[in-house]
């Protein structure tokens, strides 16, 4: 990796970082979730950084739509969506610090003790990354993706069913 | 050509483009043709007071129009106006369009949120439930061009359609992203977001003097950007007899654009629920029977 490379990655890191934290430094839902989207969109830059063009590209357009859909959702449910009547945003403040370092301490150890192989110093080019994923995906990892999209549209449906309104509530009886 | 000429001539009928959309628009909105009229409206709101509403988010209220405008221009980076490299030469810039794109709705949404006033608000949401239903038939309408071209970069999706066009090969898939990219840009019948005579304007009602300006320099951007993904997604691109590579490019960008507001001149806004539904209901499973179809003329 070149050295402009790894400033950049370096960069885009704290970026997301600063931004992860943001979104819990507001008590507006909106500037909350369009934080975590500035957040996603770093590590998408991230992605970029390490020549990773299709799923960079990926990452910053998915998270667009999503975070956004998040904001609409955020604002219908939360008592305070703007953050003006001075909600906290925070709450059982020490078992999140407690569960937080522990994660933490785990990801750091997974990590530092993975053996993760030699690091690859030639990067395919985003032709032929963009035929191996595609191969990755129809090939070894079908039946993983193919159960994930079904399970995914299970749960949109079932979510869209209880949302409906009981028939009776619509005759008004 | 060398590559710096043509990297200044694809600037310069970028620009052209811009100007004449923005004819083009004055004459779908009040049916005069004034070829004054850009400059005049243009150095008229940099004049203007920039007046901000109480109570603003300062943040979203910045960001919006410039965040506005630079989606629809680095959309238009990877576009091909010729043969040869685009601004950004992308193995995946088909992709790096919706991607793009997307943001043009984040930034209507901060739009609409920013200002702390009610009709905004409500314009910004809109947009929100518009992009989000017209995005699907977007993407799975580009997606089809892909699966013919074997590849995500724009300029091989335009060698694919050397002999046959894909608006003759996939007419489907071209007729919905043609009415989608009308919704992306808000263009009637599709205004819902800014819908002159219901919400004053919308998403748009609070913005003023030099942030007005970049928006509404930024809508004409992203109209020339979706005429000419239009043209190198459907049309053939630069394909075209006699003429150079570059004007066949910009007179189908143009005849595109044009038609945008030869229809918005005419159509009535479509109700709401109505808008969400033709989506959802039809243009979603015509873009899935686009797929199909372009996968069985591709096995054939």
């Amino acid at each position: 990796m070149s050295t402009t490379a790894l400033i950049l990655l370096i960069f885009f890191g704290l970026v997301a970082i600063w931004f992860g934290w943001r979104v819990f430094m507001t008590s507006s839902m909106v500037r909350s979730a369009l934080s975590l989207l500035a957040s996603m969109a770093a590590i998408g830059a991230m992605f970029l950084a390490m020549e990773a063009e299709f799923l960079g590209i990926l990452q910053i357009m998915m998270m667009a739509t999503e975070m956004s859909i998040m904001a609409i959702f955020m604002t219908m449910f939360m008592m305070d969506p703007g953050g003006m009547g001075g909600m906290d945003m925070s709450h059982q403040k020490i078992p999140s610090i407690g569960g937080g370092m522990i994660v933490g301490a785990l990801v750091v150890c997974i990590a530092a003790f993975t053996a993760w192989g030699n690091m690859a110093l030639e990067v395919p080019l985003p032709d032929k990354q963009n035929y191996d994923l595609g191969m990755e995906l129809m090939k070894r990892s079908m039946m993983i993706f193919e159960s994930a999209g079904t399970t995914i549209l299970v749960a949109m449906i079932a979510a869209v069913s209880t949302a409906l309104p009981y028939k009776s509530d619509i005759d008004g009886n | 050509m060398s590559q710096t000429v043509y990297w200044i001539v694809t600037i310069l009928l970028f620009t052209a483009g811009v100007y004449l959309l923005a004819v083009m628009e004055r004459w779908a909105v009040y049916g005069r043709l004034e070829l004054t009229y850009p400059v005049k409206s243009w150095l008229s709101l940099l004049g203007q007071e920039s007046v901000t509403p109480r109570k603003l988010d300062m943040v979203f209220y910045e960001t919006a129009p410039l965040l506005f405008i630079t989606a629809a221009l680095l959309a238009a980076m990877v576009l091909p106006f010729g043969q040869g490299s685009p601004a950004i030469d992308l193995a995946t810039g088909a992709l790096f369009i919706n991607a793009s794109l997307a943001y043009v709705m984040v930034a209507v949404l901060m739009a609409g949120w920013a200002p702390n006033g009610v009709y905004a608000m409500v314009g910004g949401w809109r947009f929100l439930g518009q992009l989000i239903a017209y995005s699907m038939p977007i993407v799975m309408a580009i997606t089809a061009t892909v699966m013919r071209a074997e590849s995500m970069a724009l300029t091989k999706i335009v060698d694919s359609q050397q002999g046959l066009w894909n608006i003759v090969y996939q007419p489907v898939g071209f007729l919905l992203f043609y009415l989608s990219s009308m919704a992306l840009a808000f263009l009637p019948p599709f205004d819902l977001p800014v819908a002159p005579g219901t919400l004053a304007g919308g998403v748009l009602a609070e913005f003023t003097g030099v942030r007005l300006l970049i928006f509404r320099v930024g809508r004409l951007v992203l109209v020339m950007t979706l005429s000419l993904a239009t043209t190198v997604l459907f049309l053939g691109g630069w394909h075209g007899p006699f003429l150079p590579d570059f004007v066949w490019t910009f007179l189908k960008t143009l005849a595109v654009a044009a038609s945008f507001f030869g229809i918005s001149r005419f159509a009535v806004r479509i109700r709401y629920d109505s808008l969400l539904a033709w989506s959802w209901k039809y243009a979603t499973p015509a873009a899935l029977f686009n797929i199909l179809w372009v996968g069985i003329l591709l096995l054939l």
